[in-house]
């Protein structure tokens, strides 16, 4: 029972609900980035519907087959949606908007052939987001709760399970071999097929790519164990995954930004609120210290510019 | 401190259990016995997969042949053509048997260069590279398939 109990506070930790305003701000506003530069071929994909091939959720849920029209609407819809929720305005009608128009959007750009997998934490957190309710004072609140952290905990296992996942399903190909992916020749394979970044310089060292599939595989592996970290050494986590995907770009031109802004899960963005209002704070002391000692004749509420 | 901790009932604590067992247990499944067709719960696949050091890599293009003679590579982009190279490889066994389907990059790659003299004919297109003990090898061109644009 005990053991129990304490899995369920692990689940569910009270966290500030002012940490969920601030990051449904971030990613409601990346969603609109996304639909622009990362999955934004629904539109012009939905012109082929001889090339469409539903998902198995398409087909569970008789979703009907993506024409123009439809297309824009979901933009549409998501456009203002997001515009909404990021204000944490009616935070479960229009996050559920989002979170199912996104949802269906994402699996129309990948029902072409293409599937790609950086998108889990996002549309996980899209769904789990509008479920914490109302958060009053938004990025001010100093309310806590198991809601809000519930809402972090499944966007942070998402994260991690990207990583992770992907290493079981390496081990899966390989023929439930550890060492078959890992010393495969899928880096050199990969630069070849996008010889774009620095890949290409590492293309004639096959030893030096094996090493770095092994690096990659090992964190990979690994990656759950993140969930435990705290302060520093999570810093530290966080810090070797964002190099991880900054040299993925490199080399590759592969980036996983909508993993990597979920990241923000982990971090204490409730901090992000007060902050701001300090420097504004302390931006209108100076402008005040400033003009007191301009000495700016007042008339009435309006400042007179003496050089008039 | 002075913060508040909102409470939760019990249905609420219970349905979010069971979403979390729910939603862990998919993925598990999906990465342990399904294939991509299971997305957002199917196995994280890119680049998941071991090459041997003797594989052939194969990079799928599409070329044209324009009004004034030149057969230019039309690249295959959403911002050029309209659709990706991923989603043209994803379908080379329906694109060989059924030619015409190259119609969806003549035609996103047409109504993107208005400028351009008229596409007559298309062609699906191989630049496969050999690796030889897990280095670069020998690149060489195979056509898959050509069609004819209707005049």
């Amino acid at each position: 029972m005990r053991t129990l109990r304490s899995a369920v506070s692990w689940f569910m930790p009270p966290v500030l609900e002012s940490r969920v305003a601030v990051l449904r701000t971030v990613l409601y506003l990346f969603v609109i980035i996304d639909i622009h530069f990362l999955v934004r071929d629904p539109i012009p994909l939905s012109r082929h519907p001889e090339l469409y091939q539903p998902l198995m959720l398409e087909r569970l849920l008789h979703l009907p087959p993506p024409s123009v029209p439809l297309t824009i609407t979901l933009y549409l819809i998501l456009v203002v949606g997001c515009l909404v929720a990021a204000a944490n305005v009616l935070p479960r009608l229009a996050g559920g908007v989002v979170a199912a128009a996104f949802t269906w959007w994402t699996a129309i750009g990948m029902s072409y052939g293409k599937v790609d997998h950086d998108h889990l934490a996002l549309v996980v957190a899209l769904w789990v987001l509008p479920t914490v309710g109302v958060i009053a004072d938004r990025w001010r609140s100093t309310e806590r709760s198991v809601q809000a952290g519930w809402a972090l905990r499944c966007i942070q296992i998402s994260v991690v399970f990207t990583y992770f996942l992907s290493a079981l399903t390496k081990i899966r190909s390989g023929g439930w071999s550890v060492t078959s992916w890992p010393e495969s020749s899928i880096l050199l394979w990969a630069i070849v097929r996008r010889p774009h970044g620095l890949g290409q310089f590492l293309a004639p060292y096959p030893e030096l790519l094996h090493i770095m599939q092994w690096c990659s595989f090992t964190a990979e592996l690994t990656a759950v164990a993140v969930l435990w970290l705290r302060g520093r050494a999570l810093l530290a986590a966080a810090v070797f995954w964002m190099s991880f995907h900054i040299f993925t770009v490199a080399i590759l031109y592969i980036h996983f930004a909508p993993t990597a802004i979920c990241w923000l899960a982990f971090a204490p963005l409730e901090r992000l609120g007060p902050w701001l209002r300090r420097v504004k704070a302390r931006r209108r002391q100076r402008t005040g210290r400033r003009s007191a000692g301009q000495s700016v004749s007042v008339f009435r509420d309006h400042a007179v510019d003496s050089t008039g | 401190m002075g913060e508040r901790v909102r409470g939760i009932s019990m249905p609420s604590l219970a349905w979010r259990i069971g979403a979390t067992v729910l939603g862990i247990g998919l993925l598990l499944n999906g990465s342990l016995r399904m294939s991509d067709d299971a997305w957002p719960f199917g196995p994280m696949s890119q680049y998941a997969f071991s090459p041997s050091g003797d594989t052939t890599i194969v990079i799928t293009r599409v070329e044209g042949l324009l009004a004034d003679g030149r057969r230019v590579d039309l690249p295959l982009r959403v911002e050029t053509a309209g659709i990706s190279r991923a989603e043209i490889e994803a379908r080379i066994p329906e694109i060989t048997a059924h030619p015409a389907l190259l119609r969806s990059v003549s035609d996103g790659w047409t109504s993107r260069h208005t400028a351009e003299p008229a596409l007559l004919r298309v062609w699906l297109v191989q630049d496969q590279t050999r690796l030889i003990d897990g280095r670069i090898g020998p690149t060489r061109l195979v056509e898959l398939a050509s069609w004819e644009l209707p005049s």
